[in-house]
């Protein structure tokens, strides 16, 4: 086992080498720098301000001295946020995204999961039906328009009840997080039902699940003890590129609700060609991906047995 | 008073009349074989027996009685007291039919803690005793492994510790070992029958097997599309078949004694959507009279054997001929010609 997450963490370090390469190279490629603004800038301001960021190296040279600041964790001072710097930036929004994002994958778990397995207990039937349409519908319908759909709603809701029932954008309370997070999980919710029905539909028709009935084993304790571990696997295989969907997906929500995550700043970064946040957002998120598909990994082998590593003789 | 009585079991699943008449009794501690070939609804009659057939199926008896309950009364909270309690079963395939994600010592302890209200440590000990008494090796450790760590044969004796844990009165067997191999055979119906002798259950025993049924039956049950053709103990329906789809079927088992040809039964069983006015197996019948294909005969034929058969009706003019004129399974009955 530990030899697995070894192998698994090592190959996620030469991925994030990787990415951090291909868009250091990229971003460089893009015309244009981090000073071209506007306002024309007088050629030796331009020089000394270069000289300053360490623009006036050659590439390769910047490419050296990126990478030994980035062993050591160290990205860089913003340049278009003066004197912020790459590390504060993300450790004071990646909290909030990070919140947002949790949310979103246990509303997309939870939901998924549940309308997913009443759809298959339903087959055919009408609770089946709606939850199929509903899915097509959350799936084909883009978040941006989920989002403004569901202010409208929040907008008509407190109208109608003459108070701030739920409040419509903005960050800091509880509250505010449940509706943005919906948004967001939506999309995943509604595949995770799709997923969760067939593998779920499979196991009603399995011989341990009539074995189990035929115990006198029924309701809840059938449904977790038997049925939901068997069918939950396909699920758990989706939840590394969904947390990846979600966090990534996420600027548009924090965007439209107004919530100050990291998602916004990541966009900004790209628009204005701020090299060192976007190496800075671009490397975090990858390390942070690297590490969710691993942790998925080995929660494959806490539902299934025959997953589990260390066991393997054969 | 018999521990099981179904008269007349129906059962339809959408078109299919997938079991049309069965009647079966069992007293208690009685081992009855029920056999037929695959389709004949013999592991449908096994689920309805369990209160376990989709909520699609139409299921009526003229009665239906265990152990003085009346079965067909019964709502899926008192079947749920019923199955693994008093009735259980063992299926088919042991490696399909456990819980790939729970080890084996909890999924034969699950009926204790459901039905017995034991604690988890006493139903774990419970289960390690009982698959010690099923001569598994390391009971203890065995209980904490998962199925996929199991051979066949391990994990059908698994199976039968799972449905004799809370020592029920019937015990449904559908086909326990047409999934292993032979040696591995004999040895489950040993134990199946150790089991049976030292707990005096009743086992209603579902197989296509006739060597197996000859090993472990009291009595015997014949199956054909979806009807109880013959019964009788075994020695009356083995070696003085009734039935002429029960005589066809003893045909077609290789012998040692009389190497000769293997008789396939010609044709195929009928379409269960539309079954036939008459009886079911006239079609395939070398005895068939004009009567068989226009009405459905009634189980007729001695007091302890019964065949569904014309032949045996009482006015019928050969009815009285010895039986051991069946022994030799020459066909005493004069053809429709």
């Amino acid at each position: 086992m530990v030899n697995f997450i070894a192998r698994r963490l090592l190959s996620g370090l030469i991925t994030i080498w990787f990415i951090a390469t291909a868009t250091f190279f990229a971003m460089h490629a893009v015309p244009g720098d981090p000073l071209t603004q506007e306002k024309a800038m007088s050629p030796a301001v331009r020089a000394q301000l270069e000289a300053r960021y360490g623009l006036d190296k050659p590439l390769i040279e910047q490419y050296q001295l990126f990478m030994s600041n980035m062993l050591r964790g160290d990205f860089g001072i913003s340049f278009t946020q003066e004197n912020r710097s790459v590390n504060d930036i993300i450790r004071e929004h990646f909290p909030i995204s990070a919140t947002l994002g949790i949310a979103a994958v246990l509303i997309a778990l939870v939901g998924g999961i549940s309308a997913g397995s009443a759809a298959a207990y339903c087959k055919n039937r009408w609770p089946d039906r709606v939850v199929m349409i509903a899915v097509i519908a959350a799936i084909s319908v883009p978040g941006f328009v989920i989002a403004g759909l569901a202010q409208l709603v929040i907008v008509a809701l407190n109208n109608a009840a003459e108070t701030t029932l739920l409040p419509v954008a903005g960050w800091g309370s509880v509250s505010q997080i449940w509706v943005p997070a919906l948004v967001l999980g939506l999309g995943t919710m509604a595949y995770l039902s799709r997923i969760m029905r067939a593998s779920m539909l499979e196991v009603l028709s399995a011989d341990f699940n009539i074995a189990a009935k035929a115990k006198g084993v029924n309701g809840w304790r059938l449904f977790f003890h038997h049925q939901l571990r068997n069918a939950v696997l396909p699920v758990v295989t989706e939840l590394g590129p969904t947390i990846a969907a979600i966090t990534t997906g996420g600027f548009v929500v924090e965007l439209i609700f107004a919530i100050p995550g990291l998602g916004r700043y990541f966009v900004q970064a790209v628009q204005q060609l701020d090299y060192t946040v976007i190496m800075g957002t671009t490397v975090f998120y990858g390390a942070f991906l690297v590490l969710v598909v691993v942790l998925v990994d080995i929660s494959y082998g806490l539902i299934d047995p025959r997953i589990r590593l260390h066991r393997g003789r054969s | 008073m018999s521990l099981l009585d179904v008269n007349a079991l129906t059962v339809s699943i959408g078109p299919v009349q997938a079991v049309r008449d069965v009647s079966l009794t069992l007293e208690p501690g009685e081992c009855r074989a029920l056999v037929g070939e695959s389709g004949c609804g013999k592991s449908v009659t096994a689920m309805s027996l369990l209160g376990l057939m989709p909520s699609n199926a139409k299921i009526s008896a003229e009665h239906w009685l265990f152990a003085g309950r009346d079965m067909s009364q019964l709502n899926e909270r008192d079947w749920r007291q019923v199955r693994g309690n008093q009735i259980a079963m063992i299926f088919q395939n042991p490696m399909t039919a456990l819980d790939p994600t729970q080890t084996i010592g909890a999924q034969i302890a699950e009926p204790l803690r459901i039905h017995k209200g034991l604690s988890r440590r006493d139903a774990k000990m419970r289960a390690i005793a009982l698959l010690e008494r099923l001569a598994i090796a390391n009971p203890a450790q065995r209980a904490e492994q998962y199925p996929f760590e199991f051979s066949g044969g391990m994990l059908q004796r698994a199976m039968i510790a799972m449905a004799v844990v809370c020592e029920p009165q019937l015990l449904i067997a559908d086909e326990p070992t047409t999934a292993l191999d032979v040696t591995v055979q004999a040895e489950v119906l040993c134990l199946l029958q150790e089991m049976r002798e030292s707990s005096g259950t009743a086992m209603l025993f579902i197989t296509h097997d006739l060597g197996v049924v000859a090993e472990i039956a009291d009595s015997v049950s014949v199956m054909y599309a979806g009807q109880t053709v013959e019964s009788g103990s075994l020695h009356g329906v083995f070696k003085t078949e009734a039935h002429p789809y029960t005589q066809a079927l003893k045909r077609a088992v290789p012998s040692l004694e009389n190497p000769r040809q293997l008789e396939a039964i010609k044709g195929s069983p009928p379409d269960l959507r539309r079954p036939p006015a008459g009886c079911g197996f006239a079609a395939r019948c070398s005895q068939r009279m004009a009567i068989c294909e226009e009405q459905p005969p009634q189980m007729a034929c001695g007091d302890n054997h019964l065949a569904r058969c014309w032949l045996w009706h009482k006015d019928h003019p050969l009815r009285w001929r010895q039986a051991d004129a069946l022994i030799s399974g020459t066909p005493v009955w004069r053809n429709k010609e």
